[in-house]
């Protein structure tokens, strides 16, 4: 009985997640009838010309993405190279509890964060750039870097402890002093961890919706002239699920070629994030466990 | 020389954690420092009047709730399953790999993709419209993985002379699991759902388009068109459309509110998850 | 246990499904209009026990969606329902009841209006849609100032009343991507936290402090404001009604909803959130 219920309850996940996604595969077909491959290099999206092109979010989302990445890794590994390597035990879990409530910290206040103080801010420091006005890329990249700290600072503190105590000592023993110790002992080992821990971090910012929606402008087609080009992350953007949550949805069920572009983004958004997520995993896995 | 990148590494990292530290402080003393003034008994008590600017959220909170309770009774049962699969039936490491994996990617699903998958399947198709129950069930997907590995964590943590002094006594293998495995793991279901919830209490993608309105739903008294109200929409909506400045109060209130409630569920989960921590280096 | 509490729940909550709520007034649309009739759900629910849901998901559009797809009894719109609306859902008897009367503004920041521009005309806007004219300083400002243009978001009766005007329809509008805003107040917010911003606004928003609104220039050179004078002798261009849509006559509550709206309490709801009443435009068509 028991076995039978947990084959039951378990393949009624599994059936789900498949189910989650034949649709997103199933729904976005019109789509790819009606645009092809064009669907996915094509730069424009003018919905009520059925234009479907979804260059420009996905621009959006790498680019937002990167900016929280450049931001949040180099402050997340150094946050949990204090906390692994130079706090006690104690403090170091009262330490990670606190890291781990800003987490917790729903998008939706993120959001009013941003447009009470971080977009304002944003417009004034770079003043001397001209950006049109305060919701860009670079406003939501600040915004995501904020939000996923968190995720940077806890794998990358359990990769790092996961290095037994004894190499410490013993290159402590060596005559190494602390830093050289984390250099060339501690960090070396934990790269993969360390690598995960950006993976992880980079899936989940692809994904946040609500925060991103509110800041980043939401201007469709606006891709820059060089992907390079930094004075682009001053301009408004859209990434893939500020459209997802946009009102286009509304209007698109219904009209089955625009509701199959808006499903096609999702089903977009899941390979990267499934991408992302997976390699990462992938990673954190010790060679012989 | 060498002291000196010593001290500078030192500095640096110390600096980071602080940073980090500082964000959080920064953040909960804006949202205090400007919601505080809004909260008042009546604040928890009344329902919204005059499109946000007066009255106060209590049903907002009650949707909230709802949502998360059903999330969680819809989820338990299948992240026991999932756990006892991963535990105790599937015998090749292989295929408890792929269920591990499995568990991860579903984690790794943007919040939003479970929303439009729930207002395809049970918004449109079981012509449920919005209701409080695909909001419950959507939001179960969302924390499915973590109760899920909470539970294997905690159910890998049993000493195995337990089992095998329960298999001594001649229980059977379903006995043993309930008897052992689940009785002794159920804290770990506790800390997965609390550390779930935390995260599906402010969600708004998932449940825009599957449960929540605005204004007008109380109780809901069926299943097929009964949405609820919910703190998370609340507080998206009211930042784009708010008429009133005596909205601007009640919407840092209510995001006040929302944040105490999340980290409410974060530190309830904590004692169990410091024992366990105490107990994997002592024991 | 667990598992069986579960089937159990699944159980009783299946059995639920038939007794759907069925005496439930459901409204859906417009922000606009949603501050009307928000209020006025409010007097209800307390003064007639009735239970009504109101939201405002995809605006107009959402509301026109919603009331196609039998998902409301009433829709709130703020523009005509049009023939692609009709055509979407040609077993639907769109019946529009106007309660009221608002105007779109164009409005600008502070700074805009400091550097003398108080007044557009019709091709001067075109321009400045279609990125001909990018600087302040070529449609009358003193300054050499950029233009930062907001666009209401698809779905929005303001913008569809906007291009209505401009275009003669939204499928006539040529295709542009400028940052978008939804709500009015995200709108008045960053419209006046924008130097050189340029956006269209329910006139009722259009405080005079933050946010100021243009007046028009119109083709035979008069230059009308969107006073409520000007909106009653159909002077200024770009007024709209506030209608409540239902799917033939109202029925049941929806039309104890619209009586009241029609009333003299609900139409008194309507100077009060900066609309005008049917009385104030003495009943005209818009």
């Amino acid at each position: 009985m028991t076995k039978t219920l947990s084959w039951l309850f378990s393949l009624l996940a599994v059936a789900t997640m498949g189910l989650l996604l034949g649709i997103f595969i199933w729904q976005s077909v019109p789509v790819w009838k009606h645009e092809g491959w064009s669907y996915l290099w094509e730069k424009k999206w003018y919905f009520r010309q059925h234009e479907f092109g979804v260059m420009s979010m996905v621009y959006g989302t790498l680019i937002v993405s990167i900016i929280a990445l450049v931001l949040a890794v180099p402050v997340g590994w150094g946050a949990a190279v204090f906390t692994s390597e130079y706090l006690p035990r104690r403090v170091r879990m009262a330490v990670k509890i606190l890291i781990e409530l800003l987490a917790g910290v729903p998008g939706v206040i993120y959001g009013l964060l941003g447009i009470l103080l971080l977009r304002d801010w944003v417009y004034d420091t770079f003043e001397a750039f001209e950006p049109l006005s305060g919701d860009t890329l670079l406003t939501a990249g600040i915004l995501l870097a904020v939000m996923i700290l968190p995720t940077v600072v806890t794998l990358s503190d359990d990769a790092l402890r996961a290095i037994p105590s004894a190499q410490r000592l013993a290159a402590r023993g060596l005559g190494l002093t602390r830093a050289e110790t984390i250099f060339s002992v501690i960090i070396p080992q934990a790269a993969r961890g360390l690598g995960a821990s950006v993976l992880l971090a980079l899936g989940r910012a692809m994904g946040e919706t609500t925060a991103v929606f509110l800041v980043v402008g939401r201007q469709d087609n606006n891709l820059p002239d060089s992907w390079f080009s930094l004075r682009a992350w001053l301009d408004s953007g859209q990434t893939i699920t500020s459209k997802l949550v946009s009102s286009e949805t509304n209007i698109a069920y219904g009209d089955s070629i625009h509701w199959g572009a808006m499903v096609g983004l999702g089903l977009i958004l899941l390979v990267m994030t499934g991408a992302a997520t997976l390699v990462g995993t992938f990673f954190t896995r010790k060679p012989h466990a | 020389m060498r002291k000196f990148l010593d001290a500078v590494t030192a500095l640096i990292a110390f600096a980071c954690a602080l940073l980090a530290l500082a964000l959080l402080g920064g953040l909960v003393y804006v949202i205090v420092q400007k919601g505080g003034p809004a909260i008042s008994w009546g604040f928890f008590t009344e329902q919204i009047r005059l499109v946000g600017a007066a009255g106060g959220i209590f049903w907002n909170l009650i949707g909230t709730l709802i949502l998360l309770l059903t999330a969680f009774l819809a989820s338990a049962p299948i992240a026991i399953a999932l756990a006892l699969m991963e535990r105790v039936w599937l015998k090749s490491e292989t295929s408890r790999s792929i269920l591990r994996t499995g568990l991860y990617a579903i984690n790794g699903v943007p919040s939003i993709v479970f929303g439009i998958f729930g207002f395809i399947v049970l918004v449109q198709w079981c012509g449920w419209g919005k209701s409080w129950l695909a909001g419950g069930l959507i939001l179960a997907m969302v924390i499915l993985p973590t109760v899920t590995v909470a539970l294997m964590e905690r159910l890998k943590a049993i000493p195995a002379k337990y089992v095998e002094a329960a298999a001594g006594l001649g229980l059977s293998r379903s006995q043993i699991i309930w008897a052992v495995l689940l009785r002794q793991s159920w804290g770990g279901l506790i800390t997965g759902s609390l550390l779930g919830l935390a995260r599906a209490a402010g969600e708004v993608a998932p449940i825009m388009f599957t449960a929540t309105i605005f204004a007008g739903a109380a109780m809901p008294h069926a299943i097929k068109e009964s949405p609820v109200l919910s703190l998370p929409y609340h507080i998206f909506i009211l930042a784009q459309d708010s008429f009133d400045p005596g909205v601007g109060s009640k919407l840092w209130g209510s995001a006040l509110v929302l944040l105490g409630l999340v980290f409410s569920l974060s530190l309830a989960a904590l004692p169990t998850r410091l024992r366990i921590h105490e107990e994997a280096h002592h024991g | 246990m667990k598992p069986f509490s579960f089937l159990t729940a699944l159980a009783i909550a299946s059995s639920l499904v038939s007794t759907a709520a069925a005496d439930t007034l459901k409204i859906n649309g417009s922000t606009t209009v949603n501050l009307v009739v928000a209020e006025a759900a409010e007097i209800l629910r307390a003064e007639n026990k009735l239970d009504i849901q109101v939201d405002t998901q995809g605006g107009s559009a959402g509301g026109i969606s919603m009331l196609g797809d039998g998902l409301v009894q009433l829709g709130m719109i703020s523009k005509h329902v049009n023939e692609d609306d009709k055509a979407k859902y040609p077993k639907v008897n769109f019946v529009e009841n106007t309660i009221g009367v608002d105007s779109v503004a164009i409005i600008v920041s502070k700074d805009v209006w400091d550097n003398g521009v108080k007044a557009l005309s019709k091709q001067q806007l075109k321009d400045i849609y279609e990125g001909k004219v990018t600087n302040w300083n070529q449609v009358g400002g003193t300054k050499s100032q950029r233009i930062a243009f907001f666009n209401k978001e698809p779905g929005r009766g303001t913008w569809e009343v906007f291009v209505h005007w401009v275009y003669g329809g939204p499928k006539l509008a040529p295709q542009v991507s400028f940052p978008e805003v939804g709500g009015n107040e995200e709108t008045r917010n960053k419209v006046a936290g924008t130097r050189g911003a340029i956006s269209q606004l329910s006139a009722s928003w259009a405080d005079g402090k933050k946010v100021f609104a243009l007046a028009m220039v119109l083709e035979d050179g008069k230059t009308v404001d969107s006073s409520n004078a000007h909106i009653a002798n159909k002077t200024y261009p770009l007024s709209r009604p506030l209608t409540v849509l239902s799917n033939g006559p109202a029925t049941g509550s929806a039309k104890v909803m619209l009586d009241f709206l029609l009333s003299d309490r609900g139409q008194a709801l309507l100077p009060k959130h900066g609309y005008m009443s049917l009385k104030d435009v003495g009943g005209q068509k818009y």
